[in-house]
């Protein structure tokens, strides 16, 4: 099998492959990819160099690990998951993501196709004048320094008591939409510059706002699927993926600076400069920890507002509140974090950058109702090929430290994308299709054709093969906000 | 005399460019240029706003590196995009200083041609060099 590097790679099963210790010098533990021949083929040299990078990082616990949809990131490889012990280990801004909690929310409605189709075109426009994206968009609600941090501390909580949205959502988002340990003492001023103008505003790059419709012969797991309030049935669901924005931008590259001085200090040394990284005990891991929890409640924030605002554009189209159209939202998991979870090895921190959260069924983490059934993971794929709700399961918890994919991952660059398909044209073949797209940037647009990215339905059937997430139902998109 | 160009294999997830100049001041304005064509068509942006940057640093590559961040902060910041940017870089002794007046207008999606949200300019595969009379510097920012 032809991969895109000289390391040794062991098959472990169809799904699960090992580089040993001995491929690199300084490697601490194994790495481990999950991807079935075909998708271990197409990674790019970059997932094979990162994730042997990670696994030399002081503390880390038993394997370095990189998710199907992985590809070269900074630091860390997207799709990279790792955990540290949290008396010994390391905590790195890179294992996180310059996007701090950048991740999806699925909120359901009791519409149809039917009844959605004839009035799309307004939905889209309305979302689109509700939902302000791309470059340097400002959100509605106007923030002073006192209220941006009871964003940065209460997070989604923060929302609820101004009013934008319903006190039961908080149980349908991971942490309650609030993360604890959050100081905005140690977030600069220029981070709060970035982000203060910035709620509920989507973002630009791979973040969208998606329309989807679940049909009855595309849900995999009916059982699992009404759990979550899945009734397939041509059923209309809408799909967010956002993060803390430059926010969340600037506090990593406060501490990446901060990091790069304190190694010297604690004699660390890393493969790659966007490893930079400081012991997690240490006053300097601490302040990260506490500024990264700001941004992450931000994000929680910065989609529930979007999610008030979806909520609205409905009621004004379809004459109906949100309550009566049955706009409950499913769940919102992030994808760009590091928190403090419980498993074999003790306390570990684990970073989990382009990968989600897929905790199994009756862990003390989730809400009554998925107790049975396990945590809802809401994977995106491209805007023209469909989205995925799985399933957590046990095996994630006992093989990746509860971590599945994210996403289908790209596989083309920007640049290269742009040179195959303009904007205009991708917008009008999409509407053909029955894909209705605003985008504010054309250029933007092309970037985010299908064909740059993997088919999300082979990584999918990778972690369900892999049995660290199930499959519960596909979601075909009909309109798309860009920014 | 200066130049950029988009580069297609670096940074599959984000976007990447070389910026090239005769002297350390023309490479400091290919990269400008490169960051401000990254974020939206600098024609379509009028001038109504305005603003004052200097900075002193000790190594040139984190002299761009502080300068080019400095212009996504600006964005996010004051929600502007830009026009143009006058720059003069100088060295006096150990140190260089850049001196610069950036202008651009807020964000209007109606009049302008926008492009790509940069999010920050990044570390990865980042360089600042010089070959024989030229300035090259290979910039990878993430959007």
């Amino acid at each position: 099998m032809k991969l895109n590097t000289d390391m040794r790679v062991n098959r472990v099963t169809d799904e699960v492959w090992e580089i040993p210790v001995t491929e690199k010098t300084g490697m601490l533990v194994p790495a481990r990819i999950y991807a079935t021949p075909g998708i271990l083929q197409t990674m790019d040299r970059g997932v094979f160099d990162q994730v042997t990078n990670v696994a030399c990082l002081p503390g880390i616990a038993r394997y370095a690990l990189c998710m199907p949809d992985g590809h070269w990131g900074y630091g860390f490889p997207i799709g990279g998951v790792a955990a540290f012990d949290t008396r010994s280990g390391i905590i790195s801004p890179g294992g996180v993501g310059y996007d701090i909690n950048c991740g999806m929310r699925l909120i359901r409605t009791d519409l149809t196709l039917e009844e959605v189709q004839p009035k799309l075109d307004r939905l889209m426009t309305e979302l689109f004048r509700r939902v302000p994206a791309g470059v340097g968009a400002a959100g509605f609600i106007r923030l002073n320094r006192g209220s941006f941090e009871g964003v940065m501390t209460r997070g989604a909580r923060w929302c609820i008591e101004e009013g934008y949205g319903w006190h039961r959502d908080l149980a349908h988002i991971e942490e309650g939409g609030c993360i604890a340990g959050a100081d905005p003492s140690n977030v600069s001023d220029h981070a709060v510059g970035r982000g203060i103008n910035q709620l509920g505003t989507l973002g630009s790059g791979n973040h969208y706002l998606e329309v989807q419709v679940v049909s009855s012969n595309r849900v995999f797991d009916p059982e699992t699927a009404t759990a979550f309030g899945i009734t397939g049935q041509d059923q209309i669901v809408v799909m967010v993926h956002c993060g803390s924005r430059g926010f969340g931008h600037q506090v990593a590259s406060d501490y990446l600076k901060i990091f790069e001085k304190a190694m010297r200090r604690y004699g660390i040394s890393v493969k790659d400069p966007q490893l930079a990284c400081a012991p997690f005990r240490s006053p300097e891991g601490q302040d990260y920890f506490s500024a990264m929890n700001c941004a992450a409640n931000t994000a929680f924030a910065n989609r529930q507002v979007i999610t008030h605002q979806i909520r609205e554009a409905f009621a004004t189209v379809f004459g109906q509140s949100a309550e009566e159209l049955g706009m409950e939202l499913v769940y919102d998991v992030a994808h760009n974090i590091a928190k403090v979870e419980r498993y074999l090895e003790g306390d570990l921190l684990v970073h989990r950058k382009g990968s989600t959260r897929a905790f199994g069924p009756g862990s003390p983490d989730l809400p009554w109702d998925f107790q049975k059934t396990g945590q809802p993971v809401i994977c995106g794929g491209s805007m023209e090929t469909g989205s995925y709700l799985l399933v957590g399961t046990d095996r994630a918890v006992s093989e990746t430290f509860g971590s599945t994919m994210h996403g289908s991952g790209r596989t083309m660059s920007r640049a290269q994308a742009k040179k195959s398909i303009r904007g205009e044209q991708l917008q009008q073949e999409m509407s053909r299709r029955g894909i209705l797209v605003k985008a504010v940037s054309m250029s933007g647009l092309a970037e985010e054709a299908g064909f740059a990215y993997k088919n999300i339905s082979d990584v999918v059937e990778t972690v369900d093969r892999a049995g660290i997430t199930k499959k519960v139902a596909e979601l075909r998109p009909i309109g798309n906000i860009k920014g | 005399m200066h130049s950029y160009q988009f580069l297609d294999d670096i940074a599959v997830a984000d976007l990447a460019f070389k910026a090239e100049g005769d002297s350390v001041e023309e490479l400091f304005r290919a990269a400008t240029e490169a960051l401000l064509e990254t974020l939206a068509d600098p024609s379509t942006v009028a001038v109504t706003w305005e603003r004052r940057i200097e900075h002193v640093c000790g190594a040139l590559d984190e002299l761009l590196f502080e300068w080019l961040s400095d212009l996504v902060y600006w964005k996010d910041a004051a929600g502007v995009v830009f026009h143009e940017a006058d720059l003069s870089v100088v060295q006096k002794g150990t140190t260089w200083t850049l001196a610069a007046v950036v202008r651009g207008a807020p964000v209007d999606q109606t009049t302008q041609i926008l492009h790509n949200d940069v999010k920050g300019v990044t570390k990865h595969l980042y360089e600042v060099k010089q070959q024989g009379m030229r300035w090259y510097a290979q910039v990878v920012v993430d959007v």
